[in-house]
């Protein structure tokens, strides 16, 4: 069957109304980067970058006087400076997520998504980064940790996961930027062939590679496209399992566990996810991008947060299952104590975003309703924050000796560190939004009503067995 | 290193070079040789090479400017390593000397060894040879290093708050002297502390002979008197008391905490541990039955602990001699009526009954002991109670007392006190001590001293006292000058220089010595007097005296058995009057020395400061500890500032609920809340002293507590005190020990699974490996103490350690045992890096920073760490420390150079833990080497920890040597590895603990 055809038995409707054509998506998506930024546009970049300067001036005090700016002692040597990391790296799962994995499974209603999630990947793999960067002691030998060949025969250590997680990280970081970039370039061309004058002309000329939509040019395309969609699917179940190594391969109890791997990543797709749902949102809402994100690619997202939120409820309680099983007195203490020491605020909040909130999307009408999953979206990375942050302060708090247990109080510095990097963030995404095409136009094209040549044959599975997968491109 | 180091003054002021000890020894000589040089330098001095001209500026200039760029692009400091001009004799730098010498402290001379790099003391160890030593020190000494370079020492003298010379203070001495002369010393006062100096003594002697009617008053605010006092009751003169608690099977202490602020602790502590050693289930051990007010480290110890209010301590004793006349048979003659009939409230029946027949079934192997604290009458009946138990003349031993005038402590002070008010002091001298502050509050001491017509104050610090007198000289370190002390043992120490005053100062005999108008007052002439007075003669036996450390005899006699006399002692009991009983609205409060600041003279001490509290785990404060019913009624809680008064005296102190503190009763330790200590000390905790009064200098009852409704934060190194029931510091009682004696089954079995890495091969070389006994491990401290001096660990101050950046490498945790709070039993478990084979925190360095040497050691290289501190979380033992911030920026040149020139100074960003002492590894390795041996023999490594440990809890070698004393350790049934499921497998091990109760009490 054709891939791009709604399977009406089953009560599938077209992912674009009717009215949306060729020519409607280019003018709609290209506008706001040609026209002139809107008030909201103004309010979000400035705000953003406010707290950009918070984040500079932050890690400033940070490298000048030490890590003890932030709250971290002994036993918490890590505490929000690795959430903030975790958080990040999670969020930065749906853009691959969306790009790769939804591409090989042919899922369609990708397409007003994909380009969206990867900026948002792109800029939430910068802001993790930032973290393992300036939590060192001293950064300024930060490259010991890279495999530099040297004169001392110095080699970082491999044995150590924080090692593969600088290859974890920077792989996925590399081939997401790749991925992206690739995936922009027919866009690039068509903002390059609309542009009025001879700055946008040069760069974005530049940008689009020479691109004029030849034949071979969409064959190299899609061949270019498809294999590292093949190289970075591995990667969204690779970067979180090994961001997980950090904890599971130590020997603290509350860390120490092998259901680490798979839950991390059900809860990277989840906060990855509920922030490219955010960001949709609100983009939607200040451009009037309805007809191309449309409630039907909502409702598709809030399924899969209702699917994702669901798994890492299960990996909750399993823990806790596991931790009473096991017999090991000092495995059970710590989730007694998650649930009811100090912190259980925390995991309250946690359990509270996480498992229950996501639940409302069983219903129909509460899972189609603007407000409700902004709402569930926002208290989803609230959630996945707390997750990252039980996990490692409240393990790291209270562990084996009793005698050195204490508890972790972030300072000023911290707090600016955090919000900081929202600035960050956010700074990007608003110059990602004002300067390139936010949504891929040749994919929302090509998921058009009739821009399937085979379109006709739809119930037709045999009719073109030549075009084969690649079939779907070519409009 | 600081020049100021080689200088001496001259009697004329000058400042001297001198190039070695003996050198130094003979200032005249020396004066002489500094004239010559002097004209040398001035020749030099007058040379145009250091005259500013045209040509020298502009080189000068361009110099500079070449440096100035040099200075901007190099991180490090540029260092000019100075070569010797004339090499002095047995220096070579890079190599340590030992000098012998030993320390006051409380009433008792500790023999010490100071390790010196090029003239600079660095760190002090426990003479071997000395008996109060024998090789240990206790946490003040240890401290008393930083001390020597405390930077905020006074520097030169001050008259009238000007600063002076010391040639002024001579000037003005000789004229002094002179006047008072002509009226034979009447209005000359001396103020001094109790001393165990025999110089002192005869300086003291020769200025009463010469001055007949000047006055020496002795003043300490935690002195021996009540002791003194008791042996002047019980045997008509006063005399030392000496325990040998290594003979003793039962201990009773009464308010005693003889391991920790008694004198002599040292001595006390390894003798109690001795008799507690269990090699085997099959070993015998002692007893400690504790009955105190205060959680002492003591009665952390102890078998049975009593809690009791100070002032029932003297009912309980005669309420135990009661019950050893009536139900024993043990003969107190005319002692008996005044112990009868006592009430015996709030004193279990067992405390009794038990305690009785324990001590009468080992009679001659028994010891009562009680603290400085008690009154004389309860000291005297336990002199008459150790006689009738036939203990005298076995575990307890009295000798010759070398300063007796320790007896009129409080009334020497409040005599001295009413005559300055009073007008009858002309001229005070006031030799050490900070009486200002510390004098029982009733006396006014500070008022008083504005109408003495000169006053002269020898201290280290331009403390309280300082600013209040005439002249003030600042008083040279125990490591700056000479002088002598005698133990109680009657042996005999020379307390020699390591080097000459670093901002010159002199000592309180030289200033006696110039007092009594000796020609020689230079403290090196009037301590070879006394030598040559006691009868070593020549150069030789100088030497020898100067090397040993202690003297071959001994020169207090030895008094035995003394005949106690019954009357006397039972007439001082009858005068002892039963007080009201206590309550909530009626508490006792007990002054305790702390176990840091002591009186208050070590306030100033970053170390010491930063130390936790043995008992609390508190650092850089002081509070009032409440135990938890007593705190309930009350309705206060740990931080909460409460106001105690009484009489119209009141002090404004932060709560702490402490468990064990006895009923009612509030104890608060002194030295605290220092106005004029120094910068570090100043405004840390809380001073106790305005209640202390003359008439209850000890502990008072009828004390009033207000709740202040404020808080006030507290800084703890350990904020949890239950070990959760989980298998840590492992205990069993003995009979539970002899049944099943195998300690690792206990409850921490070692885990059977496949490594994870393949392992390395540690059947070869020197495999180096610790033992901690937790069974003789009091939790005194010092090993805290010794490691930081030893290791350059820094000081982070009060509110790092809130929040929990305390870099201690080595800790003794703290636990409490048993479910009711106010009678919980303690654990104490010394921490430091575990050394484990298949190390957690090596694996999951990413820049290998710290991995493993082929002899075990898990090894740290400082260079290496970028700090992302994921060995810190992977460590299940949480020893390993982080530089959160520059702990070592800006540290003043005095306290650099006590930094151990083989240890790193670590920079922040680094991770940093226990290396074993690897530098002292390799040290004894270079010398194994330069004697040929391609072997070291067992013991020739000493970590610091292990050579500081008052009770050799620490044992530290070779454990490839199956010979060696750590593999006969680990051998024993006791040993278990801690949290040894987690696979480890630690290269220290630990000892269980072994109480022994006594099965009689359980009643």
């Amino acid at each position: 069957m054709s891939a791009d055809s709604p399977i009406a038995e089953i009560g599938e409707t077209p992912l674009v109304p009717a009215h949306v054509t060729a020519a409607f998506v280019s003018d709609e998506v290209s506008r706001v980067t040609e026209q002139k930024a809107p008030v909201g546009w103004w309010m979000v970049f400035g705000v953003a970058l406010m707290f950009l300067g918070v984040l500079l001036v932050s890690v400033g005090y940070l490298v000048w006087n030490g890590i003890g700016s932030w709250g971290n002692n002994s036993p918490a040597a890590w505490a929000w400076d690795i959430t903030n990391f975790v958080w990040w790296i999670g969020i930065g799962h749906a853009g691959t997520l969306i790009s790769a994995v939804l591409f090989l499974f042919r899922q369609k209603w990708r397409t007003s998504v994909n380009r969206f999630a990867e900026a948002m990947t792109i800029f939430a793999v910068i802001c993790a980064l930032l973290y393992p960067t300036i939590h060192v002691g001293r950064i300024w030998f930060l490259y010991w940790a890279l495999p530099i060949p040297n004169q001392m025969g110095m080699w970082p250590n491999f044995k150590s996961p924080l090692l593969w997680d600088v290859f974890a990280v920077s792989t996925y970081f590399t081939v997401s930027l790749l991925f992206w970039f690739v995936g922009l370039i027919p866009d690039f061309a068509t903002l390059r062939d609309r542009a009025k004058n001879v700055v946008r002309k040069k760069v974005y000329g530049a940008l689009a590679l020479g691109w004029r939509g030849s034949n071979r040019h969409w064959r190299h395309y899609e061949r270019a496209y498809l294999i590292l969609a093949a190289l970075s699917t591995p990667l969204v179940l690779s970067v979180h399992s090994v961001v997980s190594f950090d904890f599971a391969t130590s020997v603290m109890p509350g860390w120490h566990t092998t259901i680490f791997p798979p839950y991390f990543v059900a809860g990277a797709v989840f906060s990855g996810f509920a922030m490219v749902s955010t960001l949709m949102i609100i983009c939607r809402q200040v451009y009037g991008l309805k007809d191309i994100m449309t409630m039907k690619h909502l409702e598709l997202m809030n399924k899969i947060m209702l699917v994702t939120g669901s798994l890492v409820g299960y990996a909750y309680s399993m823990e806790f299952f596991i931790a009473w099983y096991s017999g090991n007195e000092y495995e059970r203490y710590v989730f007694i104590n998650r649930a009811t020491g100090p912190y259980a605020w925390a995991y309250w909040t946690m359990v509270t975003c996480n498992v229950v909130s996501p639940q409302l999307f069983w219903w129909k009408r509460l899972r189609t309703s603007i407000p409700v999953m902004f709402a569930v979206s926002i208290l989803i990375n609230i959630g996945m924050w707390f997750e990252r942050f039980v996990i490692i302060v409240t393990t790291l708090h209270r562990d084996y000796l009793p005698s050195s247990w204490g508890m972790f109080h972030p300072t000023l510095v911290d707090i600016g560190c955090y919000t900081g990097s929202l600035g960050l963030f956010f700074t990007l995404f608003s110059l990602f939004i004002r300067w390139l095409p936010m949504i891929a136009m040749f994919e929302v094209k090509a998921a058009l009503p009739g821009a399937q040549p085979s379109h006709h044959a739809a119930h037709d599975e045999h009719a073109e067995p030549a075009h084969g997968a690649l079939a779907v491109k070519e409009a | 290193m600081s020049t100021a180091g080689n200088k001496q003054e001259t009697s004329s002021g000058k400042r001297l070079f001198w190039r070695s000890l003996e050198q130094k020894a003979d200032p005249q000589a020396q004066h002489e040789e500094a004239k010559a040089s002097d004209v040398v330098k001035q020749t030099i001095s007058h040379d145009e090479l250091f005259t500013l001209r045209r040509r020298n500026f502009l080189g000068l200039s361009g110099a500079m400017a070449a440096l100035v760029g040099v200075e901007g692009c190099v991180r490090r400091p540029v260092e000019n390593i100075m070569p010797y001009a004339d090499m002095p004799e047995y220096i070579n730098p890079g190599v340590p000397l030992h000098y012998a010498t030993a320390t006051q402290r409380n009433g008792e001379a500790l023999g010490l060894v100071v390790t010196t790099f090029e003239g600079r003391p660095t760190k002090i160890e426990g003479n071997p040879d000395h008996p109060t030593s024998l090789g240990a020190t206790d946490l003040l000494a240890q401290a008393g290093i930083l001390e020597l370079y405390d930077p905020e020492r006074s520097h030169a003298p001050t008259h009238k708050g000007v600063a002076a010379s010391f040639a002024d203070f001579d000037a003005f001495v000789a004229t002094k002297l002179a006047e008072l002369q002509k009226n034979g010393g009447s209005g000359l006062r001396v103020l001094a502390q109790p001393t165990n100096s025999p110089t002192f003594v005869r300086m003291r002697a020769a200025l009463l002979a010469k001055l007949p009617q000047a006055r020496v008053h002795t003043y300490a605010p935690v002195s021996q008197s009540q002791v003194l006092e008791s042996t002047r009751i019980a045997f008509g003169q006063p005399t030392s008391v000496l325990h040998d608690f290594s003979q003793a099977k039962v201990v009773v202490a009464l308010d005693s905490d003889f391991m920790m602020t008694e004198p002599g602790s040292v001595r006390s502590a390894r003798q109690f541990a001795s008799a507690r050693d269990m090699e085997s289930a099959s070993g015998t051990m002692n007893r400690l039955y504790a009955v105190e007010p205060l959680f002492s480290v003591t009665g952390s110890n102890a078998d049975h602990r009593l809690r009791l209010p100070a002032q029932d301590i003297a009912r309980y004793a005669r309420a135990l001699a009661a019950e050893l006349i009536s139900a024993h048979g043990v003969q107190l003659g005319a002692i008996a009526p005044a112990v009868q009939g006592v009430a015996t409230d709030g004193i279990p029946e067992h405390w009794l009954k038990a305690v009785a027949s324990d001590l009468a079934a080992n009679t001659g192997r028994s010891l009562v002991v009680a603290g400085a604290r008690q009154p004389a009458a309860v000291h005297a009946l336990v002199h008459a109670l150790n006689r009738a138990l036939g203990n005298a003349g076995k575990t307890v031993t009295y000798g010759e007392a070398l300063d007796p005038t320790e007896a009129d402590n409080f009334a020497s002070i409040a005599a001295l006190a009413s005559d300055m008010a009073a007008g009858k002091v002309d001229t005070l001298v006031i030799l050490g001590g900070n009486p200002a502050h510390d004098a029982p509050a009733d006396l006014h001491f500070g008022d008083a001293l504005a109408k003495v017509g000169t006053s002269i104050h020898v201290s280290s610090h331009d403390e309280e006292t300082a600013a209040l007198t005439t002249w003030h000289l600042p008083r040279a370190h125990e490591l700056e000058t000479w002088g002598d002390l005698q133990a109680s043992t009657g042996h005999y120490t020379v307390q020699q220089p390591m080097l000459a005053p670093l901002w010159g100062g002199r000592s309180d005999i030289e200033v006696l010595g110039q007092l009594a108008g000796e020609p020689a007052w230079r403290g090196h002439d009037l301590v070879q007097a006394t030598v040559t007075g006691r009868g070593i003669n020549g150069e030789l036996a100088w030497r020898q005296l100067l090397h040993k450390g202690v003297a071959e005899q001994t020169f207090a006699r030895v008094l035995g058995a003394l005949e106690v006399r019954d009357g006397e002692v039972a007439g001082a009991l009858r005068k002892l009057t039963d007080a009201p009983a206590l309550s909530a609205s009626n508490l006792e409060v007990v002054f305790a020395a702390d176990a840091k600041m002591f009186d208050g003279r070590y306030a100033n001490s970053t170390w010491l400061l930063e130390l936790p509290d043995p008992q609390t785990r508190i650092t850089w404060d002081n509070a009032a500890l409440i135990g938890p019913s007593t705190a309930k009624e009350l309705g206060l809680k740990s931080g909460d500032m409460v106001r105690l008064s009484k009489d119209g005296a009141s002090v404004d102190i932060v709560t702490w609920v402490q468990p064990g503190q006895a009923p009612n009763s509030i104890g608060l330790t002194l030295g605290w809340g220092r106005k004029k200590a120094g910068s570090n000390g100043n405004g840390h905790g809380f001073d106790v002293y305005p209640l202390r009064t003359t008439a209850a200098p000890h502990f008072t009852a009828g004390v009033a507590v207000q709740k202040l409704g404020v808080t006030y934060p507290l800084s703890q190194v350990q904020e949890h005190d239950s070990m959760e029931g989980r298998p840590l510091a492992i205990d069993a009682t003995l009979s539970e020990y002899k049944e099943k004696p195998n300690f690792p089954e206990f409850k921490s079995p070692d885990p059977q699974f496949a490594p994870l890495w393949k392992m390395q091969d540690y059947s070869k070389g020197n495999q180096w490996g610790m033992n901690v006994d937790l069974n003789t491990c009091n939790g005194c401290n010092a090993c805290v103490i010794a490691c930081q001096a030893e290791n350059n660990v820094p000081v982070v101050g009060k509110e790092q350690v809130a929040r929990g950046r305390s870099m201690h490498w080595f800790r003794i945790d703290r636990y409490y045992v048993g479910d009711n709070e106010d009678t919980p039993e303690v654990a104490f478990q010394p921490v430091g890096c575990q050394h484990c084979e298949e190390a957690p925190c090596e694996n999951v360095c990413p820049v290998a920073a710290t991995s493993h040497s082929p002899e075990g050691l898990n090894d740290i290289a400082y260079n290496r760490c970028i700090g992302t501190r994921y060995c810190m979380n992977n460590c299940p033992y949480k020893v390993r420390r982080f530089n959160f911030l520059n702990f070592n920026q800006d540290i003043p040149e005095t306290l650099q150079m006590q930094k151990n020139p083989n240890v790193t100074v670590r920079f922040r960003g680094v991770v940093e833990k226990c290396t074993y002492c690897v530098q002292r590894i390799q040290k004894a390795k270079s010398t194994a080497k330069q004697e040929g041996r391609h072997w070291l023999r067992d013991g020739e490594v000493v970590s610091a920890c292990q050579q500081v440990c008052p009770t050799q809890a620490i044992t530290f070698g070779d454990i490839n040597n199956p010979k060696s004393v750590v593999s006969t350790k680990r051998r024993t049934d006791r040993n278990y590895a801690l949290l040894a499921e987690v696979g480890a497998r630690p290269r220290t091990r630990f000892l269980g603990k072994i109480r022994n109760p006594n099965p009689e009490m359980k009643s």
